[in-house]
C-alpha cells in the first residue's frame, strides 16, 4: 500500500476514533430531512448542547432512507448503541437532550430502533424492522452515517482503500475483470453490462478521455443518486476514479441539475478534499496515473440526462441527443471518447474492487446481480429509499417495505422507472424483482423509483400525468417525439374529460408506434410505454371514460392540471414573451 | 478508387465514398429517399425521421442520413413497415402544418382564385403560401402518398407572420422545425443570429429572447431561406412570384465569384438569387448583396435608349444617331488626349475589347478599371514573386490553420471570403489574426486583434517579421529551396527593435510576439489584406512586408494557404488579365515590353502606344490640366466621386454608358444604355483567379447594350476592324489565344463546369491551377524577399488632431439597442459610444459620459464618451450591422449593394454637445 494512503488512513482512523470516544448526535440532513424539518432540529440541537455545556459531537450526516421517519435524529454514546429518534421536532430537542445527553437514559417512546449493540428492550434493532430487514447496504453503506463534508469519515470507514488497492496491486484490465465478474449492469435504466461499456472505451485510443457521471436524475419519484451524492460523495469519487483507471480516462465530468445544492455543495467540496489528499490530480496517490474532476451543471431539461443531449449540455450547447453512431465512446464530449454512468452504478464499484466482483455476483437474482435502490413512494406507508438484494418480489417491497398503502386501502397502481417507465397493475405482486421480469411485464426498473397509487386513482388521469411529464419535457428535435407527445397528451386530456372519441385507443397505438420506432432517443422511443401499460393493464378504467364518458373514481372531473406547452400559439409560448427584448 | 464501399440499397448495388452515409450513396446513386432536416452539404442533423430505411440484420428503422455507410449493407427504403412509418411521422407534421392542398387530389387542377370545393381555410391552402411549388413537404407528400383525411386534431399556429426586419419574412406559422436554417446559420456561417426557441410542442425557430434580428447578429445572408423546405422563410421582395426559369451566373457585387442561381420570373424579371451550393467559390453562401441586392436589374430607372446632348439637353436618340456622333467626334483625341474608364463590373470580354480599342484605334494606353485605385496591390506581387494574383484558393482556407486579415472589413466587402474564416475559427481548427485599426466583425473571431495606431500597419507587419527572424522560426528549408534575399530582408528588420516598433504602432511587444508566433506555428496559412486606409506612400512597404512574412513562413504554393489580395473591384482580376489597365497588355505583358508589345502588334497589326497610360488615380487631373479632353465612362458611373465628376466637366467630349442616369451621365455629351450583369454573356476572374461564365438570365432592358456591341459599331463607322464579335465566346477565343495563362479556357468548356477553371490554365486538358507557384514548371521559384524600410507616422492636421475610426460588427451583446418602428419596419436605436483613451480624455477635457460630436472634414456624429483602453490619438465608435441593412432596405438608390457604405478612417476632432 503507497505510504501516501497509509498515512490518510491511519489520520482518518485517529479522527474517527477521537469522535466515537465522546458521544455524538448525527441528524440526517439530506434533502428530505431538510424538508422535514432537520434543518431547525439541528440548529435546536447544538444550541441546547452548547447551552447546557456538554461535551457532545453534534453532525450533520446524510440520510438512512428511513424518510418517514424524518428527522431523523441518531443518538451515540461511547460503545453504545446508535439508537434512532424519528420525527424529531425542534421543541423536543431540550427533553432528548436532558433524557439522552444529560442523563443516561433512551427514550423508547420516541424511538424508531437501534443500531449495533441492544440499548434497550424496549426498542427494537433495525434488524427487526420491516423497512430494515431485506436491505443489504453497498453503494449506500455509508449513508446516514458519515459526514458527507469530512472525507477522514469516509476513509475510516474503508473509503479509498479499493484505490490504493486497485493502484497498488492491479492492472486496469484486473479492475475491469473484477467489474466484469461481479456482473454489475448500468442502473441508470438501460442496464446495460458496466464492463462492456468500459472495455468500448479502454479499446479506443486517446490521449484524452472522459468518464461521465450522470446525476441529471429528473425522473419524478426518484433521489438516490442525489441521496448518494448528498450522503456520501466520494464512494462515488472513488468509483469514477477507478472507472478512470479501468479505461484509461483523465477527467470526470460529474453532471447534475442546477438548483440541486445539497448534492452539488457537497459533491464539490468532496471533490477538493480529494485533490487535496492527492486522491486527483496529476499524480493519483503518488502514481502515474493522472485523473481529475469536476461538476458540471444543466438547466432544467428531463433529457439533458441522456447521454448525448448531456454531453451537449456540457459543452455548453442545447441539451438535445445527438444520432449515433457515432457512439459516445469513439465521439463523447468535445468530440473526445468518453463514457457515461449513473451515479448509483459507480457507487457500486469501489465495494466490488475492495472485495472482489464475486462477492458482488453472490448477491442478486440471475443476471441481476447485486442491489436495487429503491425510492419508494406515493401513497405508502413508509416513503424512502431502500438498498435491497435483486430476486425480492415487487409485493415483499410494497408490503414489508414501505408498509402498503396509507389508510389500509389497497394497491392500485405501481409506476416504475421513472415516467418512461410505465405503470403495472395489482397482480404485479409476484413479479421478482430483476431488469428481465420487470421488463417482461412491461414496465422498466430503470433509476429504481417506484411509486405507489392506491386504489383511488384513475388510470387515465395517472397517464395523463405522466405523458403530459413526457411531453413538456420533450426536447423538440425530432418529430415523433415532438408531435407524437404532443397529440398523445392532447387525446388523453380529452378521454379524461369525457370527451373521448371511439377509436381513440388504436389512434394512440398507431402515434405510439411511430415513436417508439421513428424517435431519435429513448425519451420519444420509450414516450408510449404508460400509455401501453396502462391500456395493457387498467384497460376498463379507458373502456369506462371513452364508453361511458365518465371517470370510474371521479378524479378526472375535478383535475387541478392542464398540460401547457403542446403547440405554439399566438397566446402563449416564448412568442407571447417576446415584447420582453424591447423592455 | 480505394476503399470503395458496396453495398444494396433497393436492390440495387452502390458505391459509397468512406464516411458517407446511406442517403449520400443513396443520392449519388440516383435513389431518392425523402428527408426534410437533411441538407447535402451540412451535418445531419437527424431529427424528421422521414429518411429511415430497413438494413437486414438490424434491429428497427435507422435514418439513412446519420448511417454510415458498410460494405456489404442490405438497405431497404420502400418496406411496408417504413411506409407507413414514414405516413405515420408525417400525419403528426402535417397537424400543425396548413395542409389543405397538400393532401388534396385536386391540388394540380386548383388555382389561386378557385374557391375550395372542400371548404379549407384559406390560411390552410398552399395557394397562399409564398414557396409555391418549391416545397419540399409537398414533395414529400406526394412521394408517401398521404391520405386525404388524417385523425389527428390540426390547430393552426395563428402567429404573427414577421415583416418588420429587412429583406425577408419569417412566417413560423408553416415553419416544420427542421432547424436548417438554424444549422446553416452556424455551421456553415459561423454565425448564431438564431436558434431553437422553446422546447417539446411549442419548440420553434426564433432569436434568443425574440429579438428582431437587427440585434440577433444576422448578417442578412439568406443562407437560411435558401435551405428552409417550406414557406417559412422568404425573401420579401417578389414574395409570392413564381420562376419559369432558373439561369447560373456569378454575382456582380464582389470578386469573390460567388455562382448564384437567377430565378427569372415570366415578365423576364430576376426574382430571387440563390446561392449554388455546387459551386465551390461559394459553396452555397452568398451575402446580403448578393442575395438581396440583385434588384437594380429590374428597376424601372434603368435607361432604356442612347441619349445625346442637343442645345445643352440630353435627348432621346437612336443607336444610330448616337454612334454616328461617337464615331464622328472620337478622332479628334486620338493619341493621349482620350481615355475610357470601364467599371470592374465589365466583363473580359468588354474589357479586352476597351483596351484594345484605346490601344489600337484611340492609339492610348489611357483604359483602365475604375477601381484599380490600389495597384500596388498586384505590382507588389509582380516584383517578388513574379504573377500578380493571389497564389491560393480562398475557400481552402477552411483547412488552414492560420490566416492574417489585414486591414479589410472582409465581412462586408468581401463576405462570402470570410465564412471559411469564421467557420473555421468558431470549430477552433483555425487561429485568426487581425490587424486593423477599426472593429469589425472578424475582429470578434480572432484569437489575437492587433489593433495599431492607423497608418503604422507596415511597421506592425515588420515587427511580426523581426519577431520570426529573432526567435528563428521561419521555414529554413522553404527559404533555401526557393527564395532570394533572407539575409537581406533580415538585415532591414534591424531597423525595426520591438520596442520601436510598440512605440511607433501603440501595439504591445508582447502581442506582437503572441501573434508572430501564432503565425509561424501555424502552417499552413493565408493572409488576407485589402489596403483599407492604408496611406499611399506606406502601401508597398505593407504589401511587401506580408509578402515577406507569407515566404518566411513558407505559405506561399502549399495548398490551403497563400497571400489574398483582396481587390475591391468585381472583376478586378480580370481587366489586369486582359490589358484594360494603363500599363499592362493582355497577359500582364508591360506596355514597354518591347518583345511582348511586338506579339500584340502583329496580332492587331497596329503600332501600340510604348509609355504607360493614365490610370484611374491620375485621370481626372489629367482632364483638369486638358490633357485628357475626351473621356468614356462605361458602368458604375454613380460610384465616381464629386470631385472627380467636377474634373470631368472640363471634357470637351464625355460618354457615360450605364444602367441608370445618375449624377455624372446627366452631365455627359452621350449617354449610352448598358446591360445589366443578368443580362449578357462573358466572364468575371475571381480574386482567386477563378474564371467563370456569366450567363444570360433575362433579356437586356429597353434597348441597351454592352460596351462590345457599341465598340462594334463605332468601330465599323470609324474603319477600324478587329471588333465585329457576334458573341462574348468569340471574344474570349481570342483572348485565350493571345493570353497564355487563359490558353485552355473557353465558354464552352466552363459551361460544363461548376466551378468555373482557376488560371494559369494553359491547355484544353489543363484542370487549372488551385495554387500558384506549387511545384510547377511553369512557375519556377523565383521569389524574392522585399527589404523593409521604415516609414513616418502619419501627423495629423492641426484642426483634426485625432483619428476617427470608424467600426462595425453584427452584434454587441453588451450593449443596449432597442427596436423601434419607422414606417413599419424594425430600425435599431441606441447612444453610440465613443471610445476615447484616458490620456486624450484629458488632454481634450471630456469626462465618460460626455456626450459628444466626433467632426471630420466630411461628417459629424454623435455619440457618449467612453474613456476606456483604445488607443491614444484614436477616437473609435463601432456601429451595428442592423443599421446598414435598414439603412440600405430603405435606400431609394437603385443599387444601393453597390455603394455600402465603407469603414474610413478620418482626421477628427471632438467637440462636445449638450443634450
Amino acid at each position: 500500500m503507497s505510504d501516501a494512503f497509509a498515512a490518510l488512513e491511519r489520520q482518518a482512523r485517529e479522527t474517527w476514533a477521537a469522535l466515537e470516544a465522546r458521544p455524538r448526535v448525527r441528524v440526517g440532513t439530506d434533502i428530505s430531512g431538510l424538508a422535514a424539518g432537520a434543518g431547525q432540529v439541528l440548529d435546536a440541537l447544538r444550541r441546547e448542547v452548547e447551552r447546557r455545556g456538554l461535551d457532545v459531537a453534534v453532525h450533520a450526516v446524510g440520510s438512512l432512507g428511513q424518510c418517514y421517519a424524518e428527522p431523523l435524529v441518531d443518538i451515540q454514546k461511547p460503545g453504545g448503541a446508535r439508537v434512532f429518534y424519528r420525527n424529531v421536532t425542534p421543541e423536543m430537542v431540550p427533553q432528548l437532550v436532558e433524557d439522552c445527553l444529560v442523563g443516561d437514559g433512551v427514550r423508547a417512546d420516541l424511538a424508531l430502533g437501534s443500531l449495533g449493540d441492544d440499548a434497550s428492550p424496549d426498542v427494537p434493532r433495525f434488524e427487526e424492522l420491516d423497512a430494515w430487514r431485506h436491505q443489504v447496504r453497498i453503494a449506500t453503506r455509508n449513508c446516514g452515517t458519515i459526514d458527507p463534508g469530512e472525507m477522514s469519515h469516509y476513509i475510516a470507514h474503508g473509503g479509498y482503500s479499493a484505490l490504493a488497492k486497485a493502484l497498488d496491486e492491479m492492472t486496469p484490465q484486473e479492475v475491469l475483470d473484477q467489474v466484469s465478474k461481479a456482473g454489475l449492469r448500468g442502473r441508470g435504466g438501460a442496464a446495460f453490462p458496466t464492463a462492456v461499456k468500459w472495455g468500448f472505451l479502454t479499446r479506443t485510443p486517446g490521449d484524452v478521455k472522459y468518464i461521465l457521471v450522470n446525476c441529471e436524475e429528473g425522473d419524478p419519484g426518484a433521489f438516490n443518486d442525489k441521496g448518494i451524492l448528498e450522503s456520501d460523495p466520494h464512494t462515488l469519487i472513488e468509483g469514477a476514479i477507478l472507472a478512470g483507471y479501468a479505461t484509461g480516462a483523465t477527467f470526470g465530468y460529474v453532471f447534475i441539475r442546477h438548483g440541486h445544492d445539497g448534492p452539488i455543495d457537497r459533491t464539490r467540496r468532496a471533490i477538493e478534499q480529494a485533490r487535496e489528499a492527492g486522491l486527483l490530480g496529476e499524480s493519483v496517490l503518488g502514481s502515474d496515473f493522472a485523473f481529475d474532476m469536476e461538476v458540471s451543471l444543466v438547466g432544467e431539461s428531463y433529457v439533458s440526462g441522456e447521454e448525448t443531449a448531456l454531453m451537449e449540455a456540457i459543452e455548453g450547447k442545447r441539451a438535445m441527443p445527438r444520432f449515433r453512431p457515432p457512439f459516445p465512446a469513439q465521439f463523447g464530449v468535445w468530440g473526445k471518447p468518453s463514457n457515461i454512468n449513473n451515479v448509483k452504478t459507480l457507487a457500486y464499484v469501489p465495494e466490488i474492487v475492495r472485495r472482489g466482483g464475486e462477492w458482488f455476483a453472490g448477491i442478486g437474482h440471475g443476471r441481476s446481480t447485486g442491489t436495487a435502490i429503491l425510492c419508494l413512494s406515493g401513497e405508502v406507508v413508509r416513503p424512502g429509499m431502500y438498498e435491497v438484494p435483486f430476486g425480492l418480489t415487487l409485493g415483499q417491497v410494497i408490503r414489508d417495505i414501505a408498509g402498503g398503502v396509507l389508510g389500509g386501502r389497497s394497491v392500485k397502481v405501481l409506476q416504475t422507472g421513472g415516467p418512461l417507465g410505465g405503470v403495472l397493475g395489482p397482480a404485479s405482486m409476484d413479479i421478482v424483482l430483476d431488469f428481465e421480469s420487470m421488463a417482461q411485464a412491461g414496465a422498466i426498473l430503470g433509476s429504481g423509483g417506484i411509486i405507489v397509487g392506491s386504489e383511488d386513482v384513475c388510470a387515465v388521469d395517472l397517464v395523463r400525468n405522466l405523458v403530459a411529464f413526457c411531453q413538456f419535457e420533450s426536447c423538440g428535435k425530432c418529430f415523433p417525439c415532438r408531435l407524437g407527445m404532443t397529440h398523445l397528451v392532447e387525446v388523453l386530456d380529452r378521454i379524461a374529460e369525457g370527451r373521448g372519441r371511439p377509436g381513440d385507443q388504436q389512434l394512440m397505438e398507431s402515434m405510439g408506434r411511430s415513436m417508439a420506432l421513428g424517435s431519435l432517443c429513448g425519451h420519444g422511443q420509450l414516450g408510449f410505454n404508460p400509455v401501453s401499460s396502462a391500456f395493457r393493464y387498467f384497460a376498463e378504467d379507458f373502456r369506462v371514460h371513452i364508453e361511458e364518458q365518465r371517470c370510474p373514481v371521479g378524479r378526472c372531473a375535478t383535475f387541478f392540471f392542464k398540460p401547457t406547452r403542446t403547440r405554439p400559439m399566438a397566446t402563449g409560448g416564448w412568442y407571447a414573451q417576446r415584447d420582453y427584448a424591447h423592455h | 478508387m480505394p476503399n470503395e464501399i458496396t453495398l444494396t440499397i433497393d436492390g440495387v448495388t452502390v458505391t459509397a465514398k468512406p464516411g458517407q452515409t446511406v442517403i449520400q450513396a443513396a443520392m449519388d446513386a440516383g435513389i431518392y429517399v425523402p428527408y426534410l432536416c437533411y441538407w447535402p452539404g451540412m451535418k445531419p442533423y437527424g431529427a424528421c425521421r422521414m429518411c429511415v430505411v430497413e438494413v437486414e440484420g438490424q434491429r428497427g428503422t435507422p435514418v439513412s442520413c446519420t448511417l454510415p455507410a458498410a460494405p456489404g449493407m442490405v438497405v431497404k427504403s420502400t418496406t411496408p413497415q417504413v411506409k407507413e412509418l414514414r405516413q405515420g411521422i408525417l400525419e403528426l407534421l402535417l397537424s400543425e402544418h396548413p395542409h389543405g392542398c397538400l393532401t388534396c387530389h385536386r391540388i394540380e387542377l386548383c388555382g389561386p382564385q378557385d374557391i375550395c370545393l372542400r371548404h379549407v381555410r384559406v390560411t390552410d391552402r398552399c395557394v397562399v403560401c409564398p414557396k409555391n411549388e418549391r416545397c419540399e413537404l409537398k414533395d414529400t407528400v406526394r412521394y408517401v402518398n398521404m391520405n386525404l383525411e388524417t385523425p389527428l386534431a390540426y390547430n393552426y399556429r395563428n402567429l404573427p407572420v414577421e415583416t418588420r426586419d429587412p429583406f425577408y419574412d419569417r412566417d413560423y406559422n408553416l415553419c416544420i422545425v427542421c432547424a436548417r436554417c438554424i444549422r446553416v446559420c452556424e455551421e456553415v456561417r459561423g454565425d448564431d443570429a438564431i436558434a431553437m426557441v422553446d422546447r417539446s410542442g411549442t419548440a420553434l425557430v426564433g432569436t434568443s429572447r425574440g429579438t428582431s434580428l437587427l440585434e440577433s447578429g444576422c448578417e442578412f445572408c439568406g443562407a437560411c431561406v435558401d435551405v428552409c423546405p417550406v414557406g417559412a422563410l422568404v425573401e420579401r421582395r417578389y414574395k409570392w412570384e413564381k420562376a419559369i426559369k432558373t439561369v447560373t451566373s456569378t454575382c456582380t457585387h464582389c470578386p469573390v465569384g460567388c455562382q448564384v442561381k437567377l430565378e427569372v420570373d415570366a415578365r423576364g424579371r430576376v426574382i430571387r438569387s440563390v446561392g449554388d451550393w455546387s459551386a465551390p467559390a461559394n459553396q452555397g453562401q452568398l451575402c446580403f448583396k448578393g442575395k438581396f441586392g440583385m434588384e437594380f436589374v429590374n428597376h424601372r430607372a434603368r435607361l432604356k435608349t442612347p441619349l445625346v446632348r442637343r442645345h445643352g439637353v440630353l435627348e432621346e436618340a437612336t443607336w444610330d444617331e448616337a454612334l454616328d456622333i461617337l464615331a464622328a467626334r472620337l478622332p479628334d483625341y486620338r493619341d493621349g488626349a482620350y481615355a475610357m474608364l470601364v467599371s470592374p463590373r465589365t466583363t473580359n470580354e468588354d474589357a479586352y475589347l476597351a483596351q484594345r480599342f484605346a490601344r489600337t484605334v484611340m492609339g492610348t494606353n489611357n483604359v483602365d478599371v475604375a477601381s484599380n485605385t490600389r495597384p500596388e496591390m498586384l505590382l507588389s506581387l509582380r516584383d517578388t514573386l513574379g504573377t500578380m494574383a493571389a497564389t491560393g484558393t480562398v475557400q481552402d482556407l477552411e483547412q488552414a490553420k492560420a490566416v492574417l486579415v489585414v486591414n479589410s472589413n472582409t465581412t462586408e466587402d468581401h463576405n462570402v471570403a470570410a465564412v471559411p474564416l469564421k467557420k473555421a475559427a468558431k470549430a477552433g481548427t483555425l487561429k485568426l489574426v487581425v490587424i486593423d485599426a477599426r472593429e469589425v466583425e472578424l475582429t470578434r473571431y480572432a484569437e489575437v486583434w492587433l489593433r495599431p495606431y492607423p497608418g503604422t500597419e507596415a511597421t506592425l507587419v515588420a515587427g511580426l517579421l523581426r519577431v520570426i527572424a529573432d526567435e528563428g522560426l521561419q521555414d529554413d528549408d522553404y527559404i533555401a529551396a526557393n527564395c532570394q534575399g533572407w539575409d537581406d530582408l533580415v538585415r532591414s528588420l534591424q531597423a525595426f527593435p520591438l520596442s520601436q516598433v510598440e512605440e511607433a504602432t501603440g501595439v504591445p511587444a508582447a502581442q506582437v510576439q503572441q501573434a508572430a508566433r501564432l503565425l509561424a506555428a501555424n502552417r499552413p496559412g493565408g493572409i488576407m489584406y485589402a489596403l483599407d486606409n492604408i496611406p499611399a506612400d506606406q502601401r508597398t512597404s505593407l504589401l511587401h512586408g506580408l509578402i515577406d512574412l507569407a515566404l518566411a513562413t513558407g505559405n506561399v504554393g502549399a495548398p490551403n494557404a497563400g497571400l489574398f489580395p483582396l481587390l475591391p473591384g468585381t472583376n478586378e482580376q480580370g481587366a489586369w488579365d486582359v490589358g484594360c489597365v494603363p500599363a499592362f497588355l493582355p497577359g500582364h505583358v508591360a506596355v514597354d515590353d518591347d518583345g511582348g508589345r511586338a506579339a500584340f502588334e502583329s496580332a492587331w497589326t497596329s503600332d501600340l502606344p510604348q509609355t504607360p497610360g493614365l490610370g484611374v488615380n491620375d485621370l481626372f487631373h489629367a482632364v483638369l490640366d486638358g490633357r485628357v479632353k475626351a473621356v468614356q465612362i462605361v458602368g458604375d458611373s454613380a460610384a465616381i466621386d464629386e470631385p472627380a465628376r467636377h474634373a470631368l466637366a472640363q471634357a470637351e467630349l464625355l460618354v457615360v454608358h450605364d444602367l441608370f442616369l445618375g449624377d455624372l451621365a446627366q452631365q455627359a455629351d452621350i449617354v449610352l444604355p448598358l446591360v445589366a450583369f443578368a443580362e449578357q454573356e462573358g466572364t468575371y476572374t475571381s480574386l482567386d483567379r477563378r474564371v467563370q461564365l456569366l450567363r444570360q438570365a433575362v433579356l437586356p432592358k429597353g434597348e441597351s447594350q454592352s460596351l462590345g456591341w457599341v465598340l462594334r459599331g463605332v468601330t465599323e463607322r470609324m474603319g477600324a476592324w478587329g471588333f465585329a464579335f457576334e458573341r462574348a465566346s468569340e471574344v474570349f477565343d481570342q483572348v485565350a489565344a493571345m493570353v497564355p495563362f487563359y490558353g485552355g479556357i473557353s465558354h464552352q468548356r466552363l459551361d460544363g463546369l461548376a466551378g468555373g477553371l482557376q488560371w494559369p490554365c494553359p491547355a484544353d486538358s489543363h484542370p487549372g491551377t488551385p495554387h500558384l507557384h506549387a511545384d510547377d514548371e511553369a512557375y519556377v521559384h523565383t521569389a524574392r524577399f522585399a527589404a523593409l524600410h521604415t516609414t513616418q507616422r502619419p501627423t495629423p492636421p492641426r484642426e483634426f488632431p485625432l483619428l476617427y475610426a470608424p467600426g462595425r460588427v453584427l452584434a454587441q451583446p453588451d450593449e443596449d439597442v432597442a427596436v423601434v418602428q419607422v414606417n413599419g419596419q424594425n430600425a435599431l436605436q441606441r447612444e453610440e459610444a465613443v471610445e476615447i483613451s484616458a490620456g486624450d480624455a484629458q488632454a481634450f477635457g471630456i469626462n465618460d459620459g460626455d456626450l459628444l460630436d466626433v467632426v471630420t472634414p466630411l461628417s459629424r456624429v454623435r455619440g457618449r464618451a467612453r474613456v476606456n483602453g483604445t488607443m491614444p490619438g484614436v477616437v473609435a465608435m463601432t456601429t451595428l450591422f442592423g443599421e446598414l441593412a435598414t439603412d440600405m432596405q430603405a435606400s431609394d438608390a437603385p443599387d444601393p449593394a453597390l455603394r455600402v457604405p465603407g469603414l474610413d478612417v478620418m482626421p477628427a476632432r471632438l467637440e462636445k454637445a449638450s443634450d
